[in-house]
């Protein structure tokens, strides 16, 4: 296993665009890498964008969904990299969970470690998960696990079913309704610095596959956990599955139920009723 | 039923530290600030998804959209979703009446346990759009046809796209309250020295009251800062005199100095008030009682009367109520609008002929022993978010008693704009 520090956050926009042109003849398997960054400290001001961006209060202690916000650049520079075996461009976020062991003040320092694993079989495709630790004097305080899924894309002989399971109560009683404005994707590319193009302009979109641009499903999750600030555990589990996309402009629908001293939740489309977001959050 | 009353007691408070005007908390709203202090006040005590009877609390700066800010920072607490609310505005008082709301239903048994605060930013402040805009905007928004529409929109000038800023100025008077005290200053010949003094006092006394652990269980960090940002611990009278003076610069001899005027601030503050049954039932300290309260407003537009000088009528109406004299406290709380407000309050209250004239008294109520003012510091030192300061010195002064022991008293006096003021007893 390699283990490889950055010494800074690396430049999204250009890891997107080496992903883009380095997107062909990928293959293989995973690559046993770890990145990681020591010493990391919040910056006030992305966090109250972040805050101000996903609904949530500013407070000392960081949302739950934040910790990702430092991960995420370090998984990027993992998938584009030419080792990946899969094609950034045309992946998709169909899972997240989350293990916020305890409340991350913001002020604490952290190290980061993120690394590629379960490379998985997939009815229309191969999926991946993006893993994240982060710890502060050793000890592990958050983590995460990103499924992607890549279409068409084949796992190895021998690997695992995909899974994307996500069992919730039954959610029939929506109790808030959100107007997802048209710019909700370039909002979030903003603060996240996720400036995916599928997310930024119909399109950009388009040119993936996708009628208009989608939401990005971190900041699904982190508007559905700030609409339950308050009322979340100290130290949780977050386990969300992200089914149709979020297309921009939508009205949503977020439906939710105290389940298990924690809660169960989903977010809907207004019109249709589909399934944007299915999830569970549970004390640990 | 005849009402069988009680003395709301102050159980303990919370606040955050108060921040400079645009520095730490400038990204911070009025309900981020609400919320973090109600949720410090909750780990504090203990009451995390508990009912508490009533949380009151209100804004002097305030954003249409926050219509129910108090209802909206509890919903996003970590108290239960059951806890009702409501938002008072007394200007600077508010935050002095939101306590006395809470203690009078708590004394009428109507309510077991209330939390009383108050949360102002002047760094994410309401910008409005002028009102000629406004009026423009409203009427386009009514407009049915492409013509009236157009109508609508020639009204436009450019000069009208500047959004008003709120102003710390008094509408009828167009004065500034800094301009107000000068004026008051001058009648009562309020001289520099005595000013920067009592600045000074100000942060030596406040720090002192940090170093000794006394906010630290009245205090919680909040992003960043541990303690108030304009306190000043080295300040001293010699400093204080080098600056120029801001405001009354009009006439000769101006001495409002930005030293020895509350710097525009962002903060919260919340206080725990409760029967003594409810307390007890939770193991929960007394600090002190809310004996009782009043309120007074002046005429300061025509009446000849200074903005400030209000809490100067409140005061001797609640001392004939309870058979006290002014000099019957062990600790006073005068809100340090301006240290010139302070000191006209005090003189006003020695001088005869003000007693008679004014406030209809044979004796002038006297002087208080000045080592037993602002013991702990005041809104000099530690800044003055308007609607903050009252769950500022409530929490203070009944600490300051519950340390003195039983049956001490203190008085807290509170100015505000519009000419009014909040004053108010506690007992150990």
């Amino acid at each position: 296993m390699a283990r490889l520090e950055l010494t800074a956050a690396p430049s999204m926009p250009a890891l997107f665009a080496k992903a883009a042109v380095t997107a062909r003849g990928r293959g293989g398997d995973l690559p046993d890498t770890r990145l990681t960054r020591t010493g990391v400290q919040v910056d006030a001001a992305d966090l109250a964008a972040y805050a101000r961006v996903c609904g949530f209060p500013l407070a000392d202690t960081l949302p739950p969904t934040y910790p990702h916000m430092l991960t995420f650049p370090l998984q990027l520079a993992l998938m584009s990299d030419r080792s990946f075996p899969l094609a950034l461009p045309g992946m998709v976020h169909v899972r997240n969970r989350v293990d916020a062991l305890r409340p991350v003040r913001a002020g604490e320092v952290l190290d980061l470690e993120v690394w590629a694993e379960r490379f998985a079989r997939h009815r229309s495709g191969a999926t991946v998960d993006l893993c994240a630790s982060v710890s502060t004097g050793g000890a592990e305080v958050w983590r995460s696990r990103s499924t992607y899924l890549a279409r068409g894309a084949r796992a190895p002989e021998g690997a695992p079913e995909a899974d994307l399971a996500v069992e919730v109560a039954d959610l029939a009683r929506p109790v808030a309704t959100w107007r997802v404005p048209d710019d909700a994707g370039r909002r979030y590319a903003r603060v996240s610095g996720d400036v995916n193009p599928i997310h930024l302009s119909a399109l950009t979109a388009k040119a993936f596959g996708f009628k208009r641009a989608i939401a990005h499903g971190m900041w699904v999750k982190a508007r559905a956990l700030a609409a339950l600030s308050g009322r979340l555990p100290e130290a949780m589990t977050v386990d969300v599955v992200f089914r149709k996309p979020l297309f921009l402009p939508s009205t949503v629908q977020l439906a939710t139920a105290q389940v298990d001293g924690g809660w169960d939740l989903a977010v809907r489309n207004a019109t249709s009723g589909a399934d944007h977001l299915l999830g569970t959050v549970r004390p640990r | 039923m005849a009402p069988q009353t009680r003395k709301a007691a102050i159980v303990g408070g919370n606040r955050i530290p108060f921040a400079r005007s645009n520095s730490a908390y400038a990204q911070a709203s009025n309900q981020d600030m609400l919320t973090a202090t109600l949720d410090g006040l909750v780990a504090r005590f203990g009451l995390q998804g508990q009912q508490v009877g009533e949380v009151v609390a209100g804004a002097v700066l305030k954003h249409s959209r926050d219509f129910n800010l108090t209802r909206e920072a509890v919903l996003g607490s970590r108290l239960s979703a059951a806890t009702p609310a409501y938002g008072v505005q007394q200007a600077c008082g508010t935050g002095l009446e939101a306590a006395i709301l809470v203690a009078n239903k708590i004394a009428l048994g109507q309510l077991e346990s209330g939390i009383a605060g108050g949360v102002d930013t002047t760094s994410d402040a309401p910008l409005a759009v002028g009102d000629d805009l406004r009026r423009v905007l409203i009427s386009l928004a009514g407009a049915r046809t492409l013509q009236q529409r157009l109508k609508a929109l020639a009204g436009i000038r450019p000069g009208q796209l500047v959004p008003e800023m709120p102003r710390n100025a008094e509408p009828r008077t167009g004065l500034s309250m800094g301009e107000h005290a000068a004026i008051t200053a001058t009648e009562w010949e309020i001289g520099r020295e005595e000013q920067d003094e009592l600045a000074a006092r100000s942060h030596q006394n406040l720090a002192a009251a940090y170093d000794r652990g006394f906010f630290d269980d009245l205090v919680t960090p909040y992003l960043g800062l541990t303690r108030d940002e304009s306190l000043r611990p080295d300040s001293t009278v010699e400093k204080l005199a080098t600056l120029e003076p801001v405001f009354g610069t009009g006439g000769p001899d101006a001495t409002m100095t930005a030293g020895n005027s509350t710097p525009l601030s962002d903060g919260a503050s919340a206080v725990l008030v409760a029967s003594d049954e409810w307390a007890a039932e939770r193991g929960l300290p007394v600090l002190a009682h809310l004996v009782d309260a009043q309120t007074a407003a002046v005429d300061y537009v025509h009446g000849g009367e200074g903005l400030l000088m209000a809490p100067v009528y409140a005061v001797p109406v609640l001392l004939a109520r309870n058979g006290l004299a002014l000099q019957d406290f062990d600790f006073y709380e005068i809100h340090e609008a301006f240290a010139s407000t302070v000191l006209s309050t005090m003189k006003a209250w020695e001088d005869p002929a003000f007693c008679k004239d004014r406030l209809g008294l044979d004796a002038p109520l006297g002087a208080i022993d000045r080592p037993k003012l602002n013991v702990n510091g005041s809104s000099l030192a530690a800044g003055h978010p308007f609607a903050a300061t009252g769950g500022r010195i409530v929490a203070t002064l009944a600490k300051t008693l519950h340390e003195a022991g039983p049956g001490k008293r203190g008085l807290i006096s509170v100015c505000a704009a519009g000419g009014q003021g909040v004053v108010a007893v506690l007992e150990s």
